[in-house]
């Protein structure tokens, strides 16, 4: 059977979609990064060979934060940013989609459709108020499943208010409310108000929220989050079922798109999950900018560098360059 | 032929005024040495100097300076009170020849002589003769000198508005024409800005400045706001930007600001209102601070492009 592969490395998980040519889910993947994307990477792979061996890729993609990594791994066709990956995938699941709301885990982003068209976006800034790792966070220190969390959220009859403007401060403000006697239902409840006020004074400024509003990413799993987006918005939120590798289905998406512009795949194959692949890093001592380089080896073999910004090491992935180090080093 | 040297910090107003003062140095038969291109060893000198609350550009100024200061014999440091009638620099350009005499343990002679044209333009000759006080060139050398110089930052100033990129960037590259607009110093700084033009390019954009706009756009332009703007680079970034708003050739207007800039957060604010209330255009506020994660920009950049590519069709 022909398939595309998407893969999207993020700072919290790494997520695979594998679909047929016509554009239908075959399998999911979605696994926690850990802080180690290669080995993730690899894993997901190792999980497609096992369900789906007889498959024959005809391309693949990637997105995440980790995007080049994953794509010098796999020697993906496309390499695409999350905003673009994220708005494909919900255009092809919710037709007609105005906006998306993805909240992963390490930050979140609104993005404007037009006739399926991106006309405006944002993601968060430097912070991280808001996003999945601070509910996890919370949900570990009341010592409650992240799975109950939301659950949770809407027993509440009366939320109380708590200040998302900063991570920090939330969790005071939350401690505070806890001490005094307030209901941990009404707490969590809302914590989740604030994460999607915080959400909407900051992504949303300006922007128009038109229906049809679609809410994925890891955090879309939370009702408490769902339930809170609905009110703030009036209006209904659509969690697509595979809310949590959107950002893969995109990829595997935009794959197909560019296969079918340049002919045939660059896709290293399933073989990659056994492969001896590191990454190692230097300093470079040429100038006194002091990069930082990291080279993605493959046994002897370097797959590709960067870190640098004169882009002196970014050119080298051929096999001889390591005998060129030290003269780099110093030129 | 004196033969001394003038050092000058690559930062702040230098991506201004460079040629103006450089030819007036040259023209009294000074040496103008400039210091090196930002780098990792500048920026972190400049952050360990600087006061706290500083904005980025500002600490980077402090690194420049002490990057250059013991090379020189005379350090130029003037205080840039106001270039416009009626109009200031930021508060912080005002104040950095204090700043930087606290900091230094042994400068060598400096040239702080404050400039105002807010009330007069003839102000400027008073601040010539003490610069030339100060450097010991008699007043006529000084006056002649200052006049060429005048005139080759004219002619600068119109080798950009006719499209051109300072010096190191290529002008020509891209199809999209994108308005990229900020302070010089955070525009023309490869280092802060992460090579923001050059990544621009590469994703398609033409790179369009505010140095482009003719002053009497700018100030058409500026006085759409119910209350003038006295902020010079201010008053230039939002005139520039709401003339490339309604420019039907630019696709889309980038806005890169300082962390922790007060006229930045303000001026860019307004303009970012104002796309979004009466114009249709991708606009996208940027903003710059110590962090050197590039994937964050990249992935702003490359959703921006991709965006403006999609919409053009």
């Amino acid at each position: 059977m022909k398939a595309y592969l998407g893969i999207d490395v993020g700072s919290v998980s790494t997520n695979l979609v594998l679909m047929d040519q016509e554009q239908r889910i075959l399998q999911t993947v979605y696994i926690r990064t850990q802080g180690q994307p290669i080995l993730s990477i690899k894993k997901c792979l190792a999980m497609v060979m096992r369900e789906n061996p007889g498959i024959e890729v005809k391309g693949a993609g990637t997105t995440g934060s980790a995007r080049q990594l994953a794509a010098v791994i796999t020697g993906a066709d496309s390499v695409k940013n999350e905003i673009t990956a994220h708005a494909v995938a919900a255009s092809a699941m919710v037709p007609g989609v105005q906006t998306v709301i993805e909240i992963g885990g390490q930050d979140s982003k609104l993005i404007i459709l037009r006739d399926g068209i991106v006309t405006d976006f944002a993601m968060n800034t430097v912070c991280a108020a808001g996003t999945g790792s601070f509910l996890d966070q919370q949900a570990a220190r009341l010592g409650i499943p992240i799975e109950e969390f939301g659950e949770l959220a809407l027993k509440s009859t009366l939320p109380v208010r708590i200040a998302g403007r900063c991570a920090v401060f939330a969790e005071s403000d939350m401690i505070h409310k806890q001490q005094t006697g307030y209901a941990i239902e009404d707490i969590v409840a809302g914590l989740c108000e604030a994460l999607v006020r915080n959400f909407l004074n900051n992504l949303g400024k300006g922007k128009q929220l038109l229906a049809p509003v679609v809410f994925q990413g890891g955090v879309a799993a939370n009702p408490g989050m769902r339930d809170a987006f609905a009110r703030a918005l009036n209006t209904k939120i659509i969690v697509p079922e595979y809310y949590h590798v959107m950002g893969a289905f995109g990829a595997a998406i935009l794959a197909k798109e560019e296969v079918a512009r340049k002919n045939g795949t660059s896709f290293r194959g399933f073989g990659t999950a056994n492969l001896d692949i590191s990454a190692k890093s230097q300093e470079c001592t040429g100038c006194p900018n002091r990069c930082e380089i990291v080279s993605i080896v493959n046994g002897s073999r370097i797959l590709a560098r960067w870190g640098d910004r004169c882009g002196k090491w970014s050119g080298l992935s051929s096999p001889g360059s390591i005998v060129k180090e030290k003269d780099l080093m110093h030129a | 032929m004196t033969g001394k040297i003038v050092g000058m910090p690559k930062g702040l107003l230098y991506h201004y005024y460079y040629v103006l003062w450089k030819n007036f140095f040259d023209a009294l038969g000074f040496r103008v040495r400039v210091s090196s291109d930002t780098n990792k060893r500048i920026v972190n000198t400049g952050i360990m100097s600087a006061v706290d609350e500083a904005c980025l550009p500002v600490k980077v100024f402090y690194g420049h300076v002490l990057d250059v200061a013991e090379q020189v014999d005379y350090l130029f440091l003037p205080r840039i009170v106001s270039v416009t009638e009626k109009e200031y620099m930021c508060p912080k350009l005002l104040g950095i020849p204090d700043m930087l005499k606290a900091c230094m343990i042994n400068p060598p002679c400096l040239i702080d002589t404050t400039i105002n044209l807010r009330n007069n333009n003839s102000q400027i000759y008073q601040a010539i003769k003490e610069i030339c006080a100060i450097i010991q060139v008699p007043l006529k050398d000084g006056i002649r000198a200052w006049q060429r110089a005048e005139k080759a930052q004219g002619d600068y100033e119109l080798y950009l508005q006719a499209g051109n990129l300072p010096a190191g960037f290529n002008s020509n590259l891209g199809e999209y024409p994108i308005a990229l607009l900020g302070h010089g110093y955070n525009i023309y700084d490869a280092y802060l800005n992460m090579g923001m033009i050059h990544k621009l390019q590469d994703l398609g954009a033409r790179i369009w400045t505010k140095e482009m706009v003719p002053k009497s756009i700018v100030d058409t332009y500026a006085r759409k706001l119910p209350k003038r703007m006295f902020w010079t680079f201010g008053k230039q970034l939002l005139g520039s930007g709401l003339y490339y708003l309604e420019h039907n050739q630019v696709k889309g207007i980038i806005y890169v600001a300082s962390f922790g800039c007060g006229p930045d957060s303000m001026v860019g604010d307004l303009l970012e209102r104002w796309a979004r209330r009466y114009n249709n255009k991708p606009f996208m506020f940027l903003t710059l601070d110590e962090h050197s994660g590039e994937a964050g920009l990249v992935t702003r950049l490359e959703a921006f492009m991709d965006m403006v590519k999609r919409r053009v069709g």
